[in-house]
């Protein structure tokens, strides 16, 4: 097989590229340059340095200008948006007086909020930022344990990649050629079921140990109703996002568009200042563009190792191991639990998935279901040392709580977050009961059934 | 000695600042591109549920206008070192060894980008002398091909004022960082982060150097 010194095999050569990557990346190559460039120099090995480089000159502007990605910049800038006209106290405040007679009320209203917010934003880290300003100092004021108010805060941010819109999700949809549509409607049900193991855990916890999470009682219901104005921004984006994905009235990027919009508006109606508008765009700017170029600089590498042959031999060698497949797919998502430790999640998926999905496929796994569980992995990673970022957030804006009481209140929600893993894996159907839900037939037996 | 790398410091930070307006610009300009992709999805709706008549060649226009979006802000986003990268290594070096490293990242960046400059230019001359058109609506394509070259001029030359940067520190550790991204640990990241969120005006201030 090593013939080929000449370099003409392909599979030497992606054997070879495919160190040069992992080495260019291990010291600190920003991922977009290192892809490109190894699958530059592996295409002039296989066709010569003419028909490379006129390739590989033509795949950023191909591959970005697809409708499907444009739904990206959209959610992006529902999020940023959502930030700065200031959504967060007031979903709080609603959480805290429907849900605060719980015990352990207050954490729990911290992750149903989150988990509300998910619902305008898609990124994870920003989310424990803004909700360790809003929610810690009230746990704190109701004297929760402080181990227990970070580390609630850091977890349920990861909520935002499950709950659509999720940035991550339409990425993984575009790199599997995969319906975008049906990628986020399927993280909706185990992006819920997070949030309901995390309250679950939170109650059990405060119930062991009364004096540490107590609930907060008191509120009328009219007081409980006066909050849903305040938070109807928010279910109207859910609304628009979900329905004109099953009803199909308007595309992703519609939807998106329409449901910046009316963040938009809101935003200018409740004063917020123009330079606030500005900087979520530039920031949503910045974003887009890091994701792009992330994009197509995989898919420079991707070009590559089609000629390679090596995708095909690695889904030959998996399928031919004698194991079960859940226990391949079980040693895959630990893998993947390693590498979320030193890398950003997109990044990570970018990187393995054109490798590692066609085997995941051949053993006969569900794509949809093969995504959301990626993405939950490698969020699980945000909370776990020695990277974890979300905690880092959490005992950034505050400080006085620090850092290893923060990974000590995080590692409660590992454990949800351990049930979450082996419920999704041993009940897919909570991942792939939605998007396959025929709403058109449900509808018109409905009404059959009243007519 | 001490005098030329005062002059060089100097020209560098000139460089350094002159150049920002130019990437922020370009960042800007992608900013109002997704303002106006909101903007154009929103009327599309409206015209088309409401009125009947939805915008002729909607999907072509938006898929032209991706390009803005895309590559206009790579600049700004390079000088701001938000193009992810693995930091488990740089993070814990220092001193002339990281600067080294640095060195070499940026040069290999300014290869693979000159390559696609040239590329994506002569993808889009072959658009603009055969007057490739976009299938359904018939628009020109060449206008949005264009900004790849351009957008990448623009990164490439960051990238070059930060090779520069990296290779100064290099051979003169101790000198004042100019025109490079400085290394962050985790909790410095984490700044960032909130830093982003929670708003400011300091993105001038930010993590790009000081100068």
């Amino acid at each position: 097989m090593i013939i080929g010194i000449g370099m003409s095999d392909p599979f030497l050569v992606g054997v070879i590229t495919l160190f040069l990557l992992l080495g260019l990346i291990l010291i600190g190559v920003r991922v977009v340059f290192a892809a490109a460039i190894v699958g530059l120099l592996g295409l002039v090995e296989l066709r010569g340095w003419g028909p490379a480089a006129g390739i590989v000159g033509t795949i950023p502007h191909a591959k970005s200008s697809t409708y499907a990605l444009s739904v990206l910049p959209m959610f992006i800038f529902i999020g940023f948006l959502a930030f700065h006209a200031g959504m967060t106290q007031q979903l709080f405040d609603a959480a805290r007086k429907w849900l605060g007679w719980m015990p352990g009320g207050l954490a729990v209203a911290t992750v149903f909020a989150t988990a509300g917010f998910a619902a305008v934003s898609g990124a994870s880290t920003a989310t424990a930022a803004v909700f360790s300003r809003v929610a810690i100092p009230e746990m704190l004021k109701y004297g929760y344990d402080r181990r227990m108010a970070a580390g609630v805060v850091a977890s349920a941010g990861t909520l935002a990649t499950l709950i659509p819109p999720s940035a991550i999700l339409v990425i993984y949809a575009i790199i599997v050629e995969q319906s975008v549509g049906k990628l986020l409607l399927a993280g909706f049900l185990p992006g819920i079921f997070s949030a309901v193991v995390y309250a679950g855990i939170i109650v059990v916890w405060a119930m062991a140990k009364p004096g540490s999470a107590p609930s907060v009682t008191g509120f009328t219901w009219g007081e409980r109703m006066r909050t849903l104005p305040g938070i109807s921004p928010i279910i109207l984006v859910v609304i628009i996002i979900m329905t004109s994905i099953y009803g199909g009235w308007a595309t992703p990027t519609e939807a998106g568009a329409l449901g910046a919009f009316v963040v938009f508006v809101l935003a200018l109606i409740r004063g917020t200042p123009v330079k606030s508008i500005k900087n979520s765009l530039m920031e949503s700017a910045k974003l887009t563009v890091m994701i792009f170029s992330l994009i197509w600089g995989v898919l420079v590498f991707v070009r590559f190792l089609g000629f390679s042959g090596i995708p095909g031999a690695f889904t030959e060698w998996i399928v031919g191991l004698d194991m079960a497949p859940m226990t391949i797919m079980i040693c895959i998502l630990l893998g993947y639990a390693v590498l979320g430790m030193f890398m950003d999640a997109i990044g990570m998926l970018l990187l393995t998935l054109p490798v590692v999905y066609p085997a995941v496929i051949a053993l006969g796994f569900d794509p949809i279901w093969f995504g959301i569980i990626a993405v939950k992995m490698a969020e699980i990673c945000l909370i776990t040392p020695p990277i974890g970022l979300n905690c880092f957030v959490v005992n950034g804006v505050r400080p006085d709580i620090p850092l290893g009481q923060v990974f000590r209140g995080v590692a409660l929600f590992f454990i949800a977050d351990v049930i979450t893993i082996a419920a999704l894996l041993m009940f897919p159907e909570i991942v792939t009961w939605l998007p396959n839900f025929d709403f058109e037939a449900w509808w018109s037996g409905l009404w059959a059934a009243t007519s | 000695m001490a005098q030329d790398i005062e002059a060089e410091h100097s020209l560098l930070a000139r460089l350094h600042r002159g150049f920002m307006p130019i990437e922020d610009f370009a960042n800007l300009a992608a900013a109002a591109a997704i303002m106006l992709l909101m903007v154009l999805g929103v009327l599309q709706i409206v015209l088309r549920t409401v009125f009947n008549t939805p915008i002729t060649g909607y999907i072509d226009l938006v898929e032209l206008s991706m390009a803005s979006m895309a590559f206009l802000g790579a600049a700004y986003t390079q000088r701001l070192g938000a193009h992810i990268r693995m930091e488990l290594l740089v993070g814990r070096l220092s001193g002339r060894a990281l600067w080294a490293i640095e060195a070499v990242g940026a040069a290999l960046a300014m290869f693979i980008i000159a390559v696609l400059i040239y590329h994506s230019f002569g993808h889009f001359l072959r658009a603009y002398t055969l007057g490739d058109t976009t299938i359904d609506a018939e628009f020109q394509t060449w206008p949005s091909k264009l900004l790849v070259p351009i957008a990448f001029t623009i990164w490439w030359v960051r990238l070059a004022l930060q090779f520069v940067g990296a290779l100064r520190l290099a051979i003169f550790p101790d000198a004042t960082p100019i025109a490079v991204v400085v290394a962050k640990d985790v909790a410095e990241q984490a700044q960032d982060e909130i830093h982003e969120v929670m708003g400011d005006d300091g993105d001038l201030q930010g993590p790009e150097g000081t100068s």
